[in-house]
């Protein structure tokens, strides 16, 4: 930081759940750093008790320029009009495929199949190449069930309401059941939640569920690349489920002493050409406008896909949920739990879909006092 | 009481002070004590209070008297599941682990020019053992093209079988690593073999005694403050650990591996109910406890003191 030479920036990497455990325990000691990332998952929790630092008065200064940046994004930030976190970049729902493989058993993906599709793609790749589907077992194909039927998990949890849940887990047994799919204690193994151990990177299925901003990362590290489509929807789907989501958020925490460096470096990251030459869309599609289009000449193919993706997305995308309640972390885990047991075979999708409604219901019921 | 100590008024200097015996001893354990108060006793009083509040991570505590307790005992599925396998594994991992010790340790209290670098290496797997490193190799070890059934095919067992995967064979391989890492407890059993007198075992071979009644009628009953010593540090080990559960298995699959100690930090950290991860860590206390005593209890029948 030639520029600033009184300011030191220290860096941490952790991976994801790791991150959040560490985060709110040093929410919890008040030693917030100055600045951290921020989820739209979290974001709620975090600004509801007050850790993070209101950033209006820095955006009205003009100390972070928002002058190219769309009004849509800056609003993905505001909590009760105040903006409290500052997005990276727009992000969406992405299927990976093996391009190799889908070749060799001569099918074609849909630009976004239906699960049905899924499923009969899925057989005709295990008959042609023995090669296993995957289908994801996480709270955010949930909510993106929900989001067919224009419904909002969490409201649906709220109320004890199973639709959604019903029919997500029903998904989950029937490919669960087929014997085309990643048996469960494989599955232990292959975890696909950590991109190093994607059952995806060596081949043992030929699909995966991410995000959007993985894919650099995916495909980097099994070193070739990957074909994309949207996530799937239901056959008889209501609404589009696909959607935009910030990528990742900065935020300046309350007890910081150097709000207004802090608040310099965002600006930095955000709207400098510098800044984002070395990026080059990791964390997603800049938010500035003129430094997308910036970006968007010197990036590799890799990326360039992404902006694509992330392009023909923006098209049809409905606007995200809102941002998660308290507790959301506990049903994420309760929803992961109850997916493992059914593809265990030891629930049937009828119980694991109640159960998950009426613990959910307890815990944001209990989270919120 | 001591009359002189007592008596009044005459000033003592610092340094007159600081000469007595029972002072100078106190100085030199004063680091410990601080950090024993400090950072061991104040934090578990602290959250034996907490443990009576609802205390999401973000929010101020509030007082609920004994409801994480109730919670936990009566309706908290994963809390007795978690409780079980931690059970299982203590059950399991400590008394193979003192068997192995002891095998050990026996094989090396003979003196030879090697016994040195012999004890080395095989203490070695206690201090990388429970590191995040060796964690991820035995996940590597145990995956289902891992070295482990790559080793079963080649002396042809056609073992394809996914050890981490299955809610039988998940928790051994965690069982083996607490095996596998003997050390320290040998080190103790052989500093107990060795406090064995020869005079014994030499009476011994003059009765005609063989081997293995010599073994039982003199080793093990001579080494029974020894056992009983490793036997409650490893009971203590075995519930308090964490990093195996954490890293290898996440507790998959169907929390068949999901250690106290990691349910405990996923409310505290993860879901944020910091309340209920001190009530939790009262009850292991407890637990713990209470397991200790009763070993001291039966030590009466069965260790063997020489005095």
């Amino acid at each position: 930081m030639k520029n600033n030479s009184n300011v030191t920036i220290k860096t941490e990497f952790t991976d994801w759940t790791g991150y959040w455990d560490k985060v709110s325990t040093m929410a919890a000691g008040g030693n917030l750093p100055d600045i951290l990332q921020q989820d739209y998952a979290y974001i709620n929790q975090f600004q509801e008790s007050n850790q993070l630092a209101d950033l209006t008065p820095f955006i009205e200064d003009g100390t972070i320029d928002t002058s190219n940046i769309p009004e849509s994004i800056i609003e993905s930030g505001k909590i009760d009009g105040s903006v409290y976190a500052l997005s990276l970049g727009s992000n969406a729902p992405m299927m990976v495929y093996d391009k190799e493989i889908v070749e060799k058993a001569g099918v074609t993906i849909p630009e976004q199949p239906t699960i049905d599709e899924l499923y009969e793609i899925g057989q005709t790749i295990y008959e042609k190449t023995d090669v296993l589907t995957y289908f994801d077992g996480g709270i955010n194909m949930i909510q993106f069930i929900a989001r067919t039927t224009g419904s909002y998990l969490f409201d649906e949890l709220a109320e004890g309401t199973a639709d959604s849940s019903l029919l997500y887990f029903t998904s989950i047994a029937k490919f669960s059941d087929a014997k085309f799919c990643i048996p469960a204690n494989l599955l232990v193994e292959k975890n696909p939640e950590v991109v190093e151990t994607k059952p995806i990177i060596d081949q043992t299925t030929w699909n995966d569920f991410c995000f959007s901003n993985q894919f650099i990362s995916v495909s980097s590290t099994a070193g070739r690349d990957f074909g994309i489509c949207m996530w799937p929807t239901t056959a008889d789907a209501a609404a589009q489920p696909e959607y935009l989501k910030p990528s990742m958020f900065f935020s300046i925490a309350e007890t910081s002493k150097n709000k207004e460096a802090a608040a310099k470096f965002i600006d930095w990251f955000t709207n400098s050409e510098e800044a984002n030459e070395i990026l080059m869309g990791e964390r997603g599609i800049p938010i500035n406008t003129e430094i997308a289009d910036f970006v968007k000449g010197k990036v590799d193919d890799v990326t360039a896909r992404v902006f694509d993706f992330i392009a023909r997305v923006t098209e049809i995308a409905e606007p995200i949920d809102p941002p998660s309640p308290s507790g959301f972390s506990e049903v994420e885990e309760l929803g992961k739990r109850l997916v493992e047991t059914l593809r265990f075979g030891e629930i049937n999708m009828e119980d694991a879909a109640n159960e998950f409604v009426t613990v959910s219901k307890e815990i944001l019921e209990e989270a919120a006092k | 009481m001591k009359k002189n100590s007592m008596t009044p008024k005459r000033k003592r200097t610092i340094g007159q002070i600081m000469n007595r015996k029972e002072v100078a001893g106190y100085v030199f354990i004063l680091p410990f004590l601080i950090g024993f108060l400090g950072f061991i006793i104040l934090p578990m009083l602290v959250s034996f209070g907490f443990s009576f509040t609802r205390y999401n991570i973000l929010k101020t505590p509030s007082f609920i008297g004994l409801e994480n307790y109730i919670t936990m005992l009566t309706s908290d599925a994963t809390f007795w599941k978690s409780f079980g396998a931690t059970l299982y594994y203590v059950i399991f991992s400590v008394p193979l682990r003192l068997i192995m010790a002891l095998i050990v340790a026996m094989l090396l209290v003979k003196s030879t020019k090697l016994s040195g670098f012999y004890r080395a290496v095989y203490y070695l797997p206690s201090i990388i053992g429970s590191s995040v490193a060796v964690a991820i190799l035995w996940k590597r070890m145990f995956a289902s093209d891992g070295v482990i059934n790559a080793l079963l095919q080649s002396i042809g067992i056609p073992s394809t079988v996914a050890w981490l995967g299955r809610t039988d064979t998940a928790i051994w391989t965690l069982i083996v690593l607490a095996v596998w890492q003997f050390g320290s407890s040998m080190l103790i059993f052989l500093s107990g073999l060795k406090q064995v007198p020869v005079s014994l075992y030499e009476s011994a071979k003059v009765d005609g005694a063989g081997g293995i009644y010599r073994f039982i009628k003199i080793t093990l009953p001579m080494l029974t403050p020894t056992i009983l010593f490793n036997l409650i540090n490893q009971i203590i080990n075995g519930f308090m650990a964490f990093t195996q559960s954490y890293i290898i298995t996440q507790g998959k699959p169907r929390d068949s591996t999901l250690f106290y100690t990691v349910y405990m930090y996923q409310n505290s950290f993860t879901y944020g109910k910091l309340g209920y991860g001190c009530a939790m860590a009262w009850v292991m206390v407890l637990f713990v406890g209470l397991i200790t005593f009763l070993l001291f209890k039966t030590q009466k029948r069965w260790v063997y003191y020489e005095s």
